[in-house]
């Protein structure tokens, strides 16, 4: 709460000054904070680097960092590479989609009727309270060794997270607010789409983030149990034919696609999220 | 007591008749037993009373967001049924919707209008309660005051014929707040609604009321109506302010005083 002089601002005419109309107000991006967090890793993989090139280690479990861009850069010169990263981000996407739908419907459902909550949310928990691997089997058993179980195995990773934040969302939009909307004669579809739509979008957001994250890890289990395609490919055949280099290229790839779908969600939500971006100030 | 006022209802247009109101929660509240009120249109009407009187109860019921147990109200001879486009409400904190700019929320309710016509609407709201350099502002940049007037231009934008006031003002500073009240009469002075103010504050309502209700609390019901001859703008120092506010205080002590010599008695004498 700002502490103006409210009473010299009430009649509005000394206000004009004060706020003004609002510009696009980027913060600048402070870099400091970045590099410092960069030093140490950095400093590691050097000194690793260092001591590899002069003859103290050989490398050959624990790659240097130059080797490991070789053949990161040799997978993506010889075009090998983008098969999987295609194959990979086409099953987290699919799977994505799939466990965010459902989850979004079924976290509506549950925070709009009672009913669906009290006979639904209980069997839901009860579900999520399995590691969701321990589904592998069972998945592979009904649904096969190829795609569906991979992706089904990703949309229940995803749904989990989705499910919960929007029936959270939901119940806890404040019905002061709503109460606006009553006033303003909304109808059930308009209210839903001026008022509860809007006022669940940070945490929607939120939870669509976490549920890709958990996709990203899923994805992982799911090629690794049995691909012929995708980064977990990389993970497996690295390991079988003894190349770290590989794993451990495949790996940032891991890391650089889940670091850029999530800046894709929050670049997709951040329009809709501007007014909010004060709130993100104290870090 | 009623009679002045009767008469004047029967000689002037009535906005809003409320007959025989009744609410009662489905825990056993009785929170309102039986109101009957008339109000001409135009007329700014105040309701005042201690807390658990029920007039925040009555506010809701013309507001059409609670459905009565009994009784009914009408606006401009329409029943109320529901949240009525004729009326307009202020609640005690603005309720702005964060994420929409102050210009957005002013035009909340015009969401049928044409745009154009709807910036126009718009534009002549904010300039009425001077929040024209902030109509891009989003609400948590506006002080607590300027939250409120933005309230106003958002009920008022929709050109009730009745709008309903929540304690509209309780939330803010004294300075604030007696400034708001005299910003409320020039915009009531453009279209002259009619004003239903709830209030528990006697000053507020002497000065803007033509009527004040007092209720008597369990069950809410009129326990007195003080008609407040007045011309406006009102001196809150002169001495017929000073009369008439003796007089309402003593009816709301009056209303505080138990039915019968009941355990109540003492939270009505802290009161």
């Amino acid at each position: 709460m700002s502490v103006e002089a409210t009473a010299g601002l009430e009649n509005g005419t000394l206000a004009i000054a004060a706020a003004g109309p609002r510009p696009w107000r980027v913060p600048l991006p402070d870099w400091r904070p970045l590099l410092l967090g960069l030093a140490l890793p950095l400093l590691a993989a050097l000194a690793w680097e260092a001591t590899v090139r002069s003859g103290l280690a050989t490398g050959r479990l624990v790659p240097p960092p130059s080797r490991v861009a070789v053949a990161l850069w040799k997978l993506a010169r010889s075009g090998e590479l983008w098969p999987h990263v295609g194959a990979t981000a086409a099953r987290v996407g699919a799977g994505f989609v799939l466990g965010g739908a459902a989850g979004i419907l079924s976290g509506l459902a549950a925070s709009y009727s009672p009913l669906f909550r009290r006979l639904v949310d209980p069997a839901l928990q009860g579900l999520r309270a399995i590691p969701s691997l321990a589904w592998v089997p069972l998945f592979l058993l009904w649904l096969g060794i190829f795609e569906t179980s991979k992706i089904a195995l990703i949309a229940v990773g995803v749904f989990f997270p989705v499910y919960l934040g929007v029936m959270g969302a939901v119940l806890g939009v404040d019905r002061k607010i709503v109460e606006v909307g009553r006033i303003y004669r909304l109808s059930g579809l308009q209210l839903a789409r001026r008022i509860l739509l809007p006022a669940i979008l940070p945490a929607l957001v939120v939870a669509l983030r976490t549920g890709l994250g958990l996709g990203w890890m899923f994805v992982v289990a799911a090629e690794y149990m049995g691909a012929s395609e995708g980064i977990g490919y990389l993970l497996v055949d690295g390991q079988q034919l003894g190349k770290p280099d590989q794993i451990i290229a495949a790996i940032l790839v891991f890391a650089l696609l889940g670091k850029a779908a999530d800046a894709g969600i929050v670049a997709l939500a951040a329009p809709a999220l501007r007014w909010q971006d004060a709130y993100e100030g104290g870090r | 007591m009623r009679g002045a006022g009767d008469a004047r209802e029967t000689l002037m247009s009535v906005a809003l008749q409320i007959s025989g109101l009744a609410k009662t929660y489905p825990n056993g509240l009785r929170a309102l037993g039986g109101v009957d009120l008339g109000v001409p249109a135009g007329e700014i009407l105040a309701i005042v009373g201690g807390s658990g009187c029920g007039k925040s109860t009555l506010l809701r019921l013309i507001a059409g967001l609670e459905t009565p147990s009994a009784g009914s109200v009408r606006v401009g001879g329409d029943l109320v049924g529901g949240p009525h486009p004729a009326v307009g409400l202020v609640f005690q904190e603005p309720r702005l919707l964060p994420w929409l700019t102050v210009a957005d929320n002013v035009g909340f309710g015009l969401a049928a209008l044409p745009a154009g016509e709807r910036a126009v609407r718009v534009a002549t709201a904010l300039e009425r309660v001077g929040l024209t350099a902030h109509a891009q502002a989003w609400p948590r940049e506006l002080s607590g005051g300027q939250a409120q007037r933005a309230a106003l231009a958002r009920a008022l934008v929709t050109r009730p014929q009745v709008l309903l006031l929540d304690e509209p003002f309780s939330a803010l500073d004294a300075l604030t707040r007696t400034a708001l009240q005299d910003h409320l009469l020039e915009l009531w002075a453009f279209e002259r609604p009619t004003l239903v103010l709830v209030t528990h504050d006697i000053e507020e309502a002497l000065v803007l009321a033509d009527r004040v209700v007092t209720l008597r609390p369990r069950p809410g019901r009129v326990d007195n109506v003080q008609a407040v001859a007045m011309s406006r703008p009102r001196d809150r120092d002169a001495h017929n302010f000073e009369v008439h506010k003796r007089q309402l205080r003593a009816a709301l002590n009056q209303s505080l005083a138990p039915d019968t010599l009941a355990p109540d008695s003492l939270t009505a004498a802290a009161l």
